[in-house]
């Protein structure tokens, strides 16, 4: 406590010279109960908001004189801004079915879309856009539900490199092919390496020997690499960890056949798996506990295949150690108003509210790269924040107010 | 690990972990611990390194007091089997399973192996079923290493119905079904496939296909002999080109050869004549489809060394206007047999299928076969065209089709006779693996269910030994534990 003291009696005297204004500058925030999503619940909280970043958060912080303060009252509650990390709000492209893992969503990018504001005032604040297409469509972007210029929303480009893998043998060797191009590429490289150093030793020797009135051999100059195909350089940049693939696969077989067409290939992935009625991803639990990674699927219960019994999938992904992810249960607008909603079901189902929050705030943000940034309350974020009365998950409690970045936008504190 | 974790409820009994079975065994490791310091640091060294990765322990399957049925002809009581790596290597009695009789003093993690020991005890083992043909058993089409699903339910069904290896378009492929294991092993998708390539289609429809199929079979032949005669000629003449293969059919050639079964679809008796007669002027065994009509030509058939592959169960009266004899006959496939001709008996549905009239999908391949046994068909012939024949036909039988050493580790253990209705497949494996358990599939645990008693008899241990076996009572624990969990987190 002693420090988020010190922290906020130094950040003062900046603040005392400019009246703060709520939407922008410095404000604190008196929240009843904060759900930071990043260090757990936090009752009577103080945010203190500094240039559209949360600049502390805590427990009944004393606030220095000065900066203008909001209190909301003992019933009201702030999570963090929602984060989508695959949608296609707003992009109406179509895809082929082409493999093209150099096409980069950002291009199709239309800001002047009409439904961001409406997604905005849903509490959505950021969204992975994905390239449409089968195999392999393209890299997704993440944006900011707000900006009149593509620039004004991107927040981060080649957040992920969308692969669609079913279990056949085509769909599999555009993996292993991939790669394998890769291999080739480097190989090629390696090549063109060599001659070139070849051809700058012999350059090299004959300048050495040159008298002095001939004239200097200029060399092959600097190295140039061979053109690069796309496919190759997005394999590459999965090999080198520099991009990160979402993988979208319907069944429990497709997860085997995934890892038979990865082989011994190392690099990181999010798997996206639609939830279907029957959807038996449950049978490999313990794989996917080995793996361990980010699994994104809709807030559905499901059914135990061939009867009626219900499967809350989701909170069993939690229970084997994936990291769950949600997305509202369709990309339309109106999945987005009731995202909160539907996954109050899971919720209602044995889901931990805390993990259910998570799974739309910070674990999207991880799969978009952007966990340093946004997703959750805590110092150093962006002032993405959705503040309610009540229960978030509680089906009368709507949005009442969203900050993106520092900004109000929409309702009022 | 999977067995080890079911132990109380498949009614296994696993011996892994039983202390000093063998005194003999326990008392040098005692001497050599108390009188030589350095091998015990040695030992502890060797402790802290890695452990064996699953995939490279070599995987023992051992089934223990059954009778069993080798499908050649041999039925061995109260015997046992062992397999490794998925291929028998020991069928009959004294079989020594290392775990239990030797390598008993081996620390389970510490083991180059893993076993899987089921006691069948009362139970009868046979061959897994070979189904000639069917389809939707894999979930699977065309490329089926690359599209077949692991976890399909029908396949499930299959093994339900003792099927291990079923034949798939041109392809013969086995029922390899996925159970997540604790830690998980690699699915072998390379086992998924046992022959791309089983029998070559062959057309009796028409005169022009009949005219056709000659021109190739005599071109085929042609070119056979220029090349037998090139071989013979090439030795004096080392210049001499090898003969051209222009306008041979590769099937074809093939055929000849004795490479491949030529496959032709046929009832009727002039066409059954019609192709022993093509196939003996060439030089071939035929494998006919159909042969409804093949019991008034069984002779000839089986002087031209065809198969049949039958529906046992064919009902159709032959065309009021002949005279001979015709149409089907519930004798058909013992008389087919006992002219020589190898039968193979499906059902009339290739599927599954769990609505309409029972018993005439691919799940009761075994209640065909009774209709061939009420017309007078061996037993032992009868479990042979289920098993060996549908093999054979298909050019796998050097894998599967009986029980011998060598061949792949594929059966299944019934609770009675396999041909009587009222028997229920209880245990599949395949290649080693356990992959059907009826009391752990949703479908047909319930009907009759297994009397844990007489499967898993108590092991008379001497109750002496037996105490203060830490290891043993926290392996018990341990399984059940694992199994409950598994349980509870199903019913969430």
């Amino acid at each position: 406590m002693m420090i988020l003291n010190t922290l906020l009696l130094a950040t003062s005297p900046l603040l005392a010279a400019q009246p703060a204004v709520p939407g922008g500058g410095t404000l604190a925030i008196k929240v009843g109960r904060a759900e930071t999503v990043s260090d757990g619940t936090v009752l009577h909280a103080v945010i203190l908001i500094e240039d559209g970043r949360i600049a502390v958060v805590g427990e009944d912080l004393p606030i220095e004189r000065g900066i203008p303060v909001v209190d909301l009252g003992p019933d009201s509650v702030v999570i963090p801004g929602l984060v989508n990390a695959y949608s296609r709000q707003g992009m109406d492209s179509r895809g082929s079915n082409k493999s093209n893992p150099g096409l980069r969503a950002s291009g199709e990018l239309y800001p002047a879309f009409r439904d961001y504001k409406k997604l905005l005032e849903a509490g959505v604040c950021t969204l992975g856009l994905y390239p449409a297409g089968n195999g392999i469509p393209g890299r997704a972007v993440a944006v900011r539900t707000q900006g009149s210029t593509p620039a004004e929303m991107i927040l981060a480009d080649d957040v992920y490199l969308k692969i669609l893998l079913r279990s056949s043998a085509s769909s599999k060797s555009m993996i292993t092919k991939g790669f394998e191009e890769a291999d080739e590429y480097a190989k090629k490289e390696a090549k063109a390496r060599e001659k070139w150093e070849k051809a700058k030793e012999k350059a090299d020797k004959k300048n050495k020997k040159k008298k002095k009135d001939e004239q200097e051999d200029p060399g092959p100059g600097p190295f140039v690499a061979p053109q690069k195909d796309p496919k190759a350089a997005a394999f590459q940049e999965l090999r080198d960890r520099e991009l990160s693939a979402l993988i979208s696969i319907r069944s429990a077989g497709d997860f085997l056949h995934l890892f038979d067409a990865i082989g011994e290939e190392q690099f990181d992935f999010a798997l996206r798996v639609p939830l279907s009625r029957e959807t038996n991803l449950f049978l490999v639990k313990r794989e996917l506990k080995e793996l361990g990674c980010a699994i994104i699927m809709e807030p559905r219960l499901s059914l135990h295949p061939a009867t009626q019994r219900q499967r809350n999938l989701p909170h069993e992904m939690v229970k084997a150690g994936m990291q769950l992810v949600l997305i509202p249960s369709s990309d339309s607008l109106d999945s987005h108003q009731k995202w909160l909603n539907d996954t109050g079901v899971l919720v209602g189902a044995g889901l931990p509210s805390h993990d259910a929050l998570r799974a739309m705030t910070l674990a999207p943000a991880k799969v978009l790269g952007l966990a340093e940034r946004l997703g959750s309350i805590s110092a150093g974020k962006d002032a993405n924040m959705l503040f309610f009365t009540g229960d978030p998950f509680e089906p009368s409690n709507k949005v009442k107010t969203v900050m993106l970045e520092g900004k109000i936008v929409f309702g009022e504190l | 690990m999977r067995l080890l974790m079911n132990t109380r409820n498949l009614g296994l009994t696993c011996l892994l972990l039983w202390p000093f079975m063998a005194l003999g065994a326990a008392a040098p490791l005692g001497l050599a611990l108390g009188d030589d310091d350095e091998k015990g640091k040695e030992e502890e060294e060797e402790k802290e390194s890695e452990p064996i990765p699953e995939e490279d322990k070599d995987a023992y399957f051992a089934l223990l007091n059954a009778d069993i049925y080798t499908g050649t002809g041999t039925l061995l009581r109260g015997a046992g089997l062992l397999s490794k790596n998925g291929k028998i290597v020991e069928i009959g009695y004294e079989i020594l399973i290392p775990g239990r009789d030797y390598y008993a003093d081996i620390e389970e993690d510490e083991r180059d192996f893993r076993v899987e020991i089921l006691d069948a005890g009362g139970m009868r083992v046979y061959p897994g079923l070979v189904a000639i043909s069917s389809s939707g058993l894999t979930g699977a089409s065309g490329d089926f290493r690359d599209s077949i699903d692991p976890f399909s339910s029908n396949m499930i069904l299959g093994l339900a119905a003792g099927i291990t290896s079923t034949g798939q378009g041109r392809a013969a492929v086995k029922l390899k079904r996925y159970i997540s294991q604790d830690p998980p092993l690699a699915y072998d998708f390379d086992g998924v496939v046992l022959s791309s390539k089983t029998y070559a289609s062959m057309s009796w429809s028409s005169s022009s296909a009949k005219r056709t199929l000659r021109e190739k079979f005599t071109r085929a032949a042609e070119y056979l002999r220029e090349y037998h005669q090139w071989q013979i000629d090439v030795k004096k003449d080392k210049e001499l080109k090898e003969p051209k293969k222009s306008g041979v059919d590769g099937s074809t050639l093939e055929v000849l050869k004795g490479e491949l079964l030529p496959r032709f679809r046929a009832d009727e008796r002039l066409d059954l004549l019609g192709i022993a007669r093509f196939a003996q002027e060439f030089g071939f065994r035929p494998v006919i489809d159909g042969c409804r009509e093949g019991w008034t030509v069984a002779d000839e058939l089986g002087r031209a060394g065809a198969m049949a592959i039958l529906t046992a169960r064919d009902r159709r009266d032959k065309g009021e206007e002949l005279r001979r004899e015709g149409g089907s006959s519930i004798e058909n496939a013992t008389l087919l047999s006992a002219a020589g001709v190898q039968v193979a008996i499906v059902p009339s549905s290739k599927g599954i299928s769990l609505s309409g009239i029972v018993g005439r999908d691919i799940m009761h391949l075994t209640v065909e076969v009774d209709f061939a046994i009420r017309g007078g068909l061996s037993e032992r012939l009868a479990l042979d065209s289920i098993t060996r024949v549908p093999a054979r036909m298909m050019g796998i039988s050097h894998r599967v089709g009986t029980l011998e050493v060598g061949k792949d580790c594929d059966l299944i253990v019934t609770d009675g006779d396999l041909l009587h209705y009222e028997t229920f497949v209880q245990y599949a494996v395949v290649d080693g693996d356990l992959v059907y358990d009826k009391q752990d599939e949703l479908y047909y645990a319930h009907i009759r269910p297994r009397p844990e008693s007489s499967l898993a008899p108590e092991e008379t241990l001497d109750a002496g030994e037996n105490e203060g076996s830490q290891d043993e009572d926290e392996d018990d624990g341990d399984g059940d534990g694992d199994e409950d969990e598994e349980k509870e987190d199903d019913e969430e």
